[in-house]
């Protein structure tokens, strides 16, 4: 009889690990309406931003006197991204924090978004349901370790990127995946119009050859593993490298440092949307971005300085607006460019 | 038999509703999305699809360098189960060996690539011990490796599995009727195993060709279909139609492997009883398998010192002095304990139910009498489930379950978990039960017994062994996936494989590892734990056995 035996053991287990998810569940629940007795409910927020940004708008959420009555869940750009196109309003986030120009292609598909009710003064007209919360830069990134090693010279620019002795120590992002490459684009075509961006990005494909990699972090991740000298990637990340005492640099390239926005957004659940999400949507931006500045530095709304700390040497607006149109064509000058 | 027939056609029933749910439909919502466009029918994302750079040469690398990988992990595989099953090595030695050749499924796939990158890189760990790069770890050999590694620990199980079932005294038979070593080896232990270790071939080649995380860190210039797949699902541009036609041509090859299978499990061979035949001592043959099996083993294990060295440093490469921060980082988070306790009620569930539905799959297929077109929808789903990668199955249940009472809870989680791995447990369980001898039911209802009472007195305990082995199967892999439940976990149900996941994109590479070896220590206890329960019964088995046979 001792299938018995285990079955049963099976099943007491399977028992226990049902109360354990269920005690999970309660806790959960417990904790929302601790808070707040008038709120059941917790705000969900869906973002793709960096840890620095995440605890900048944490501390304005809890200053606000929102702490216990929100819940942070973070998501790669991608993941994200698909989440948003997929499920539209039956996203279980109330709010999402993300790129902007992923937040314009969702509402154009989904119609997910209300238009926010506070007063966004921005600098730069955006869509009606979005306020920008960040704006990140690219930068080149150096490990000067091993720039030294291979007595390379240090890059000032994108164009140099290009130059052959670069080749099998650079590593560069492909814009068929990742926005981060767009900045670089962004760049390249706004410095030397389009037909030379291409014959450039070309050179510096076949520099980069096994690293055009296809996320965003990886030409910074593999700078830090000691796998490359140069790569380019977004500038805040490679501050924070250079802050923890690793032998990593990053260069403003004269071309300029060319920058994408993430926004905060409210989603459209009907009678079922959260009045709180609303609220807090304004709070980040509100007593957020002080905070934000001091990472993502440049200026967004009107009465804000643009020299706060960390500011980059060249920063610059490409003279397009930002749309997808433009980036599945900038994706097809990329693909065309590949040697 | 009619009786015998009822019940089974109840589980066939409950299986083919559950997977036409949880899989059929969803699947087929998103390949209806390959040729449905906004205006009806299309093949334009068929054409958009094969007219993309390099279509061609990126479909023949997915397939060069995962057949290329599948036969590697069967031949380490191989070395390794027979190092443990066909030799007098001691018992210290095949434990080593087992855990060796199984380690690498107890830690989460996200961390492999960028223990590759830490192993052999230029700064890498192995590069610097051995002063020169091994070769270079982008393109083919990075992605071999990874893939090797990645699906040497089913193929073992899958050998392993089979092993045990084999009569081990054809050995002693062959060699009494004179054949010579080669011959008996070819009787005696390669054709009995022939049908798994096609059956291993194909899991392995299916693992590779669906994975995209290896590919994402050293893939290199060298394009797999997997890295398409992701770019036109969650690229900067998603498109879920072309993606869907990528899916499409990622299941195509199930077919042919369908047709394979098939083929070789006529091979198959059933022993009435299994003895364990004293192998005769031989030193040469221990030691020759002993340590090919300690270098493989060991050349496995080496790529995963990294895991534990980098969280214990300040900064690896660059920062190597010791500190305990990190690990104090990451357990001072108390939303931890919580996601924890989410991730072991998740895998402990799966395991249950997973187990359920792949023994009865396998009753059906191995032990029952219902027409082959039923035993041919077992065959199939569960080959459909491992051809589907896990990012397409959870982008399905995504379109499919949103806006349901279903979506972001654990019972779609779990039931996606038993989806996305039901092949390999429904084959080690197919395989050990065709082994047993065929006449048991009808013997038991000769004399009387029902079908339910034969099954559970005569087959399951005799397939508990298998049925544990199963179990943990389901259990340690609920415990490492994130490719398909990162589209379905909620806020309320967040998992320690999705915190992982978080804690990646934001370069956080310590708390990575330190998460990887938190569950690494749970697999391990768990492990211990079946590995004892198997044991245990085992025991009993032999005693009843010897008392029965007094």
């Amino acid at each position: 009889m001792n299938w018995k035996k285990f079955v049963s053991l099976g099943l007491s287990l399977t028992l226990a690990g049902s109360l354990l998810a269920g005690c999970g569940g309660q806790t959960a629940g417990e904790s929302g309406e601790s808070g707040d007795t008038s709120s059941a409910k917790q705000v969900v927020i869906y973002s793709n931003a960096d840890e620095e940004a995440i605890t900048a708008m944490t501390n304005a959420l809890n200053a606000g006197g929102y702490e216990g009555q929100y819940v942070f869940e973070t998501f790669g750009t991608s993941e994200l991204g698909g989440k948003l196109l997929a499920e539209g309003t039956d996203l279980e986030a109330d709010m999402v924090t993300m790129s902007t120009f992923y937040l314009q292609s969702a509402q154009d598909q989904n119609q997910m978004f209300v238009d926010l009710t506070f007063d966004v003064n921005t600098l730069e007209e955006v869509p009606s349901y979005t306020a920008p919360i960040t704006s990140q830069e690219g930068a080149i990134i150096v490990n000067t370790q091993l720039l030294e090693e291979n007595n390379l010279p240090m890059p000032t620019c994108l164009k140099d990127l290009a130059d052959p002795v670069y080749a099998g120590f650079l590593a560069v992002t492909d814009v068929q995946s990742s926005s981060t490459a767009w900045l670089l684009m962004q760049a390249l075509v706004s410095a030397y119009g389009e037909e030379e961006a291409q014959s450039i990005l070309h050179d510096i494909y076949v520099n980069a050859g096994d690293h055009i990699e296809s996320s965003g972090s990886a030409p910074l991740k593999l700078c830090q593993a000691g796998e490359i000298a140069v790569g380019f990637g977004l500038r805040h990340q490679a501050v924070a490298a250079k802050a923890e005492g690793m032998p990593i640099d990053y260069v403003d390239p004269t071309e300029g440092n060319f920058s994408l926005t993430e926004s905060v957004a409210v989603i459209d659940k009907g009678d079922a949307t959260n009045p709180l999400a609303m609220e807090m949507a304004q709070c980040i931006i509100d007593n957020g971005r002080a905070e934000l500045q001091e990472n993502y530095p440049n200026p967004l709304y009107e009465g804000e300085s643009s020299d706060a700390a960390n500011k980059s040497a060249y920063p610059k607006v490409f003279e397009e607006p930002l749309t997808f149109e433009l980036y599945k064509h900038h994706q097809d000058i990329s693909e065309a460019a590949k040697p | 038999m009619r009786q015998k027939n009822r019940e089974l056609k109840l589980i066939f029933t409950v299986l083919v509703l559950v997977f036409a749910a949880f899989l059929a439909v969803p699947v087929l919502r998103l390949l209806v999305k390959s040729f449905w466009g906004e205006q009806g029918a299309t093949g334009e994302f068929y054409t958009a699809v094969f007219t993309g750079r390099n279509f061609g040469q990126t479909l023949m690398n997915s397939f060069a360098v995962s057949a290329a990988a599948a036969v590697a992990a069967v031949l380490v595989a191989f070395v390794l189960a027979y190092a443990v099953h066909y030799t007098r090595l001691p018992g210290w030695v095949k434990t080593a060996l087992r855990g060796a050749a199984t380690l690498p499924m107890f830690i989460p796939t996200i961390t492999y690539g960028f223990a590759i990158i830490y192993s052999f890189g230029k700064q890498g760990l192995i590069t610097q011990l051995l002063g020169f790069q091994l070769f270079n770890i982008y393109g083919f050999w990075g992605l071999l490796v990874g893939y090797v590694i990645y699906t040497v620990p089913v193929a073992f199980l899958l050998i392993c599995n089979t092993m045990e079932y084999v009569d081990k005294k054809t050995l002693v038979v062959s060699k009494v009727m004179g054949d010579g070593a080669l011959s008996t080896f070819w009787i005696a232990v390669l054709r009995p195993l022939l049908g798994t270790l096609a059956g291993a071939f194909v899991q392995a080649f299916f693992l590779c060709f669906t994975d995209f995380g290896i590919p994402a860190s050293v893939g290199g210039k060298f394009d797999v279909i997997a890295t398409v797949l992701y770019n036109q699902m969650l690229g900067g541009i998603p498109d879920f139609n072309r993606g869907a036609v990528v899916a499409v041509i990622m299941l195509l090859p199930s077919v042919g492997s369908i047709l394979l299978l098939r083929f070789l499990e006529r091979y198959n061979i059933r022993y009435d009883r299994v003895s364990s035949a004293e192998l005769k001592r031989n030193p040469l043959r221990d030691g020759a398998w002993g340590l090919s099996g300690a270098v493989l083993g060991l050349m496995l294990l080496s790529i995963f010192v990294v895991i534990f060295l980098v969280p214990m440093v300040q900064n690896w490469p660059y920062q190597r002095t010791f500190t305990p921060e990190h690990f104090a980082s990451v357990f001072a988070d108390k939303d931890l304990r919580k996601v924890y306790l989410h991730s072991l009620a998740m895998a402990l569930l799966t395991a249950f139910f997973g187990t359920l539905a792949a023994y009865g799959g396998a009753l059906i297929t191995a032990r029952s009498t219902l027409p082959r077109a039923c035993k041919q929808t077992m065959d199939s789903v569960a080959l459909v489930t491992n051809t589907i990668p896990g990012m397409v199955l959870g982008l399905a249940f995504l379109f499919c379950f949103r806006g349901t009472s279903l979506q972001n809870t654990f019972v779609l989680m779990i039931l996606c978990n038993i989806v996305h791995y039901f092949s390999t447990p429904y084959l080690m369980m197919k395989n050990a039960l065709s082994k047993m001898n065929a006449g048991w039911e009808t013997t038991a209802l000769l004399m009387g017994d029902s079908w339910p009472k034969t099954i559970f007195r005569v087959v399951t305990p005799n397939a508990a062994a298998s049925l544990i082995e199963t179990f943990s199967y389901y259990f340690i892999n609920s415990m490492v996936t994130i490719s398909a439940l990162i589209f379905i976990v909620g806020s309320k149900t967040m998992i320690l494989t999705a915190k992982i996941k978080q804690l990646q994109y934001i370069n956080q590479y310590n708390e990575v590892f330190v998460l990887s070896l938190l569950i690494l220590a749970t697999n391990l206890l768990a492990k211990a734990i079946f590995t004892w329960l198997a044991n245990n019964r085992e025991k009993k088995a032999t005693k009843q056995t010897e008392e029965k046979g007094n």
